[in-house]
C-alpha cells in the first residue's frame, strides 16, 4: 500500500495538513497456535480538524486502530511501523521513537483517548475531581486554571460542574460518567481525541446527546477527532471522513458520504445493506452470509473473499491495494468499477435522526 | 443517622441476647454451677449448713438468688453485670471483672500485635507475588502458603516451644514479662513483655499470613486488569502513585472488614495459645475457669469474648464508610441520574 504519501481531498483546500497518521502499522501477539495479527499493516491519515470515523464490525481491529495511535498498546501486544504526529508548527514527531518521558507529555497533552465503558475508566475510591486534580498536577499544569477549565469543559457538557467534581464514579448515571469522561480527555487542551466506542453501553438518547455535543465541542476547540464505533448509523452525519475496517486492515475510506451512499467495497455495501434502517422493508436486509476471520489464519489474497459474491480466482490469491475510486475516495477490492452493478445499495439517503 | 441507629440497636440486642444466654445456661444447666455451689457451701460450713448460707454464696458468685422468682433474678443479674459485677470467681476468690481488667491487656496487646504484623506483611507479599504473577517467587509462595494455612497454630506452637525455648533456650518458656520487673512504660518492661511475646506471635502470624496475602494476591491482580489502571498510565499518573493509590487502596479494601472479625475471633483462639505459653491473659483464666468449674469467671470471659467479636464487627461496620466512599451513606442509595 502506497500511503505513505497523504493524499489530499480535493474539495478541500489542498493545504489541510495531515496531523496524525499511522504508517504500515501492525499489531501482533504471538500465541500458541501462532502470530496473531491484530492490526494488519494499516496506514491512514488523520487530517487537522476533521472528524474520522472508524467502522467496523466486533473483532476487526478497531480498538487495536486505536490504542495505536498513542502507542497505548499493552503488553504483551507488539505494535511495529510508524506513528507519526505532527505539531501543527512543521514539527514531526515519530509516536514510536519517543522516550517514556516524552511519551507521557504526547499523551493527554496532545493526543487523549476515551475508552469505551465510561464505569470502568475511573477509579472507584477517588472522587472525579481527584482524578482531574492528579491528572493536572502530574503533568505540571496550573490546578487552578485548570479546574477552571474543568468547570467550563462540564458545563458545556450540561452537567452541574460541583456536584459532579465532588461526587465518586458510582454516584453517577453512565451517561454522566460518559461525559464527564470526555471532559476529562480535554483536561489538557489535546489537538488529537480518539474515541473507542464512546457511547456504546448508553441508550440511544444518551448517544445522540453525546454526539451532538461532541460535533459542539469540537468546533470550539478545534479538535481532530478520531471516532470508532461499530454503529455506521450513529457516525454517518458526524464524521467528516469514514474508514472501514475489515479483519484488521482498512478496506475504504473516503468521505462519509460517498462512502456511505456510493460504497466501492463489497464488503462496505452489504454492511450498509445489513444495516436496520426505518426507511428500508425488513425483506431487503440482507446479513452477510459467512463469519469474520481469525486473526491467527487471515486468508490469502482479499481478507474478504470468502465471503464476498465478486469474488475470483485473482482476489484469492492477490491481495488487492487500496484502489482510488475517485472523489478522495480509496477503497482495497479490484473491482472497484463493477462494485456499483453488482450489489446495488437498498438506501440512497442517509437520514439519520 | 437511621442506620446508625439501626446497627447500635442491633449491637445492644447482641450483646443482651448473649448475656441472657449465660444466664439461662448457668441457671439450668444439670450438674452445672448451682450444684456445685451447693456443694461447695456445704462443704465450707460442715454438716451445720444453712440454708442461708447457700443462697449467701451464690448471691455473691453467681449474682443471683436462687430462690427469688425467675424475672427478679434475672434483673439483679442483668444490673449486676451492667454495673460491671460478674460475681466472684470461686477458684481465684477475686472479683471477675478484676481479673479480666488485669488479663484482658495482655491477651489484646498479644492479638493486635499478631494481626498487625500478619495483615501488614500479608498485604506486603501479596501485592509483591500479584506484581509478578506467575514467576517463579509467586508460585513457589502460593505452594508454601496453602501448606503454612492448612497447620494449625497450635501444632507451630507447640513446636516453636519445645524447639526454640526448650532445645535452644533463645525464648523464654511461660509468663507475660521476666519476673520481678516493675510494670510501666519502661524500656526494659516493653522489651521483656516484647520477647515472652515473640513465640505466640508468631505462631499465630505463620499460620494466618498465607490465607491473607492470597487474598490479597487475587485482589491486587484483579484491580491490575482494570481498565482505571491502563486509563491512569495513559493520563501520566506516576506508576507509584497508581500502585499506592489505585492498586493497593482498592485491593485492601475487601479486607478491612475481615480484620476487625478476626480481631475478635482472635479471642476464641486465645484460650489454647495462652494455655500451650503459659500466658496468662484472658484465654488462659477461660481455660482454667473451664477445668475448675469455676462459672462466674468462665462467664465473664464469656461475655467479654462475644463481645469482643461484636464490637469488632460494629466497628467495621461503623468505619467502612469512612475508607471507602461506596458505603458511605451506609446503604441509602446517593445515586442520580
Amino acid at each position: 500500500m502506497a500511503n505513505t504519501e497523504p493524499y489530499r481531498t480535493p474539495n478541500e483546500s489542498n493545504d489541510t495538513p495531515v496531523k496524525l497518521e499511522l504508517r504500515d502499522t501492525s499489531v501482533s501477539f504471538s500465541m500458541d497456535r501462532g502470530e496473531s495479527r491484530v492490526l494488519d499493516s494499516v496506514s491512514m491519515e488523520v487530517y487537522d480538524g476533521e472528524i474520522l470515523g472508524v467502522v467496523g464490525e466486533s473483532g476487526s481491529g478497531k480498538s487495536m486502530f486505536a490504542s495505536a495511535m498513542l502507542d497505548a498498546i499493552e503488553a504483551p501486544g507488539e505494535l511495529t511501523g510508524e506513528v507519526v504526529y505532527h505539531t501543527g508548527d512543521g514539527e514531526t514527531v515519530s509516536v514510536l521513537d519517543l522516550s517514556p518521558s516524552e511519551l507521557r507529555t504526547l499523551r493527554w497533552e496532545s493526543i487523549a483517548m476515551v475508552f469505551q465503558g465510561s464505569h470502568s475508566s475511573w477509579n472507584p475510591t477517588m472522587s472525579i475531581r481527584g482524578h482531574f486534580n492528579e491528572t493536572l498536577s502530574y503533568h505540571d499544569f496550573d490546578v487552578g486554571a485548570g479546574m477552571d477549565r474543568a468547570n467550563r469543559l462540564l458545563s458545556e457538557l450540561y452537567l452541574d460542574p460541583e456536584r459532579v467534581l465532588e461526587s465518586y464514579p458510582h454516584e453517577l448515571s453512565g451517561g454522566m460518567k460518559q461525559r464527564a469522561l470526555i471532559a476529562l480527555s480535554l483536561i489538557l487542551k489535546p489537538d488529537v481525541l480518539v474515541m473507542d466506542e464512546p457511547t456504546a453501553a448508553l441508550d440511544l438518547l444518551m448517544q445522540r446527546s453525546i454526539i451532538a455535543l461532541l460535533d459542539a465541542i469540537q468546533d470550539e476547540y478545534d479538535l481532530t477527532l478520531v471516532f470508532i464505533t461499530h454503529d455506521i448509523e450513529l457516525v454517518a452525519d458526524l464524521a467528516d471522513r469514514l474508514a472501514v475496517m475489515y479483519a484488521f486492515e482498512i478496506i475504504e475510506a473516503g468521505p462519509a458520504d460517498h462512502v456511505l451512499l456510493d460504497s466501492s467495497h463489497p464488503y462496505t455495501r452489504s454492511l450498509v445493506n445489513s444495516t436496520p434502517n426505518l426507511e428500508t422493508p425488513i425483506e431487503k436486509m440482507q446479513p452477510i452470509p459467512g463469519e469474520a476471520p481469525d486473526p491467527v489464519n487471515v486468508p490469502t489474497g482479499c481478507s474478504y473473499s470468502p465471503r464476498c459474491q465478486l469474488a475470483d480466482e485473482r482476489c484469492r490469491t492477490e491481495d488487492p491495494p487500496m484502489i482510488d475510486a475517485g472523489n478522495a475516495h480509496e477503497s482495497a477490492c479490484h473491482y472497484v468499477e463493477h462494485v456499483d452493478e453488482e450489489i446495488p445499495l437498498s438506501i440512497t439517503d442517509v437520514t439519520v435522526q | 443517622m437511621k442506620w446508625l441507629y439501626k446497627r447500635l440497636m442491633q449491637f445492644v440486642i447482641t450483646v443482651f441476647v448473649v448475656m441472657t444466654l449465660s444466664f439461662g445456661l448457668v441457671r439450668f444447666m444439670p450438674g452445672g454451677p448451682m450444684d456445685y455451689i451447693r456443694a461447695q457451701a456445704l462443704a465450707n460450713a460442715g454438716t451445720g449448713t444453712t440454708r442461708t448460707l447457700v443462697l449467701e454464696t451464690s448471691r455473691e458468685a453467681l449474682g443471683f438468688t436462687p430462690d427469688a422468682p425467675l424475672h427478679v433474678q434475672y434483673f439483679n443479674y442483668i444490673t449486676d453485670i451492667l454495673m460491671g459485677d460478674l460475681g466472684i470467681s470461686i477458684a481465684n476468690d477475686e472479683p471477675v471483672s478484676a481479673i479480666i481488667a488485669e488479663a484482658l491487656p495482655w491477651t489484646l496487646f498479644l492479638m493486635v500485635l499478631s494481626m498487625t504484623i500478619m495483615f501488614v506483611g500479608a498485604i506486603v507479599i501479596g501485592a509483591f507475588m500479584a506484581y509478578r504473577e506467575s514467576g517463579r517467587l509467586d508460585t513457589g509462595l502460593t505452594s508454601i502458603f496453602a501448606v503454612l494455612n492448612s497447620t494449625p497454630y497450635y501444632i507451630v506452637a507447640l513446636l516453636l516451644l519445645s524447639y526454640m525455648a526448650f532445645e535452644l533456650n533463645w525464648f523464654p518458656k511461660r509468663g507475660r514479662v521476666a519476673p520481678f520487673i516493675e510494670p510501666g512504660f519502661t524500656v526494659e518492661f516493653i522489651y521483656s513483655a516484647l520477647y515472652h511475646a515473640t513465640l505466640p506471635v508468631i505462631s499465630i502470624v505463620i499460620t494466618g499470613i498465607g490465607g491473607i496475602a492470597l487474598q490479597m494476591r487475587g485482589n491486587a491482580i484483579q484491580i491490575l486488569g482494570e481498565d482505571y489502571l491502563h486509563v491512569g498510565r495513559l493520563r501520566g499518573i506516576p506508576e507509584r502513585r497508581l500502585t499506592y493509590r489505585y492498586v493497593a487502596r482498592n485491593a485492601i479494601l475487601p479486607m478491612y472488614t475481615q480484620f476487625m472479625i478476626k480481631l475478635g475471633t482472635m479471642f476464641g483462639g486465645a484460650v489454647v495459645l495462652e494455655q500451650i505459653f503459659t500466658y496468662q491473659g484472658i484465654g488462659k483464666y477461660m481455660f482454667e475457669a473451664i477445668s475448675m468449674r469455676d462459672y462466674p469467671l468462665m462467664m465473664g470471659c464469656f461475655l467479654v469474648i462475644t463481645l469482643a467479636v461484636v464490637t469488632g464487627v460494629f466497628i467495621a461496620d461503623m468505619t467502612y464508610g469512612l475508607i471507602d466512599p461506596r458505603i458511605s451513606t451506609g446503604g441509602e442509595s446517593n445515586e442520580s441520574f
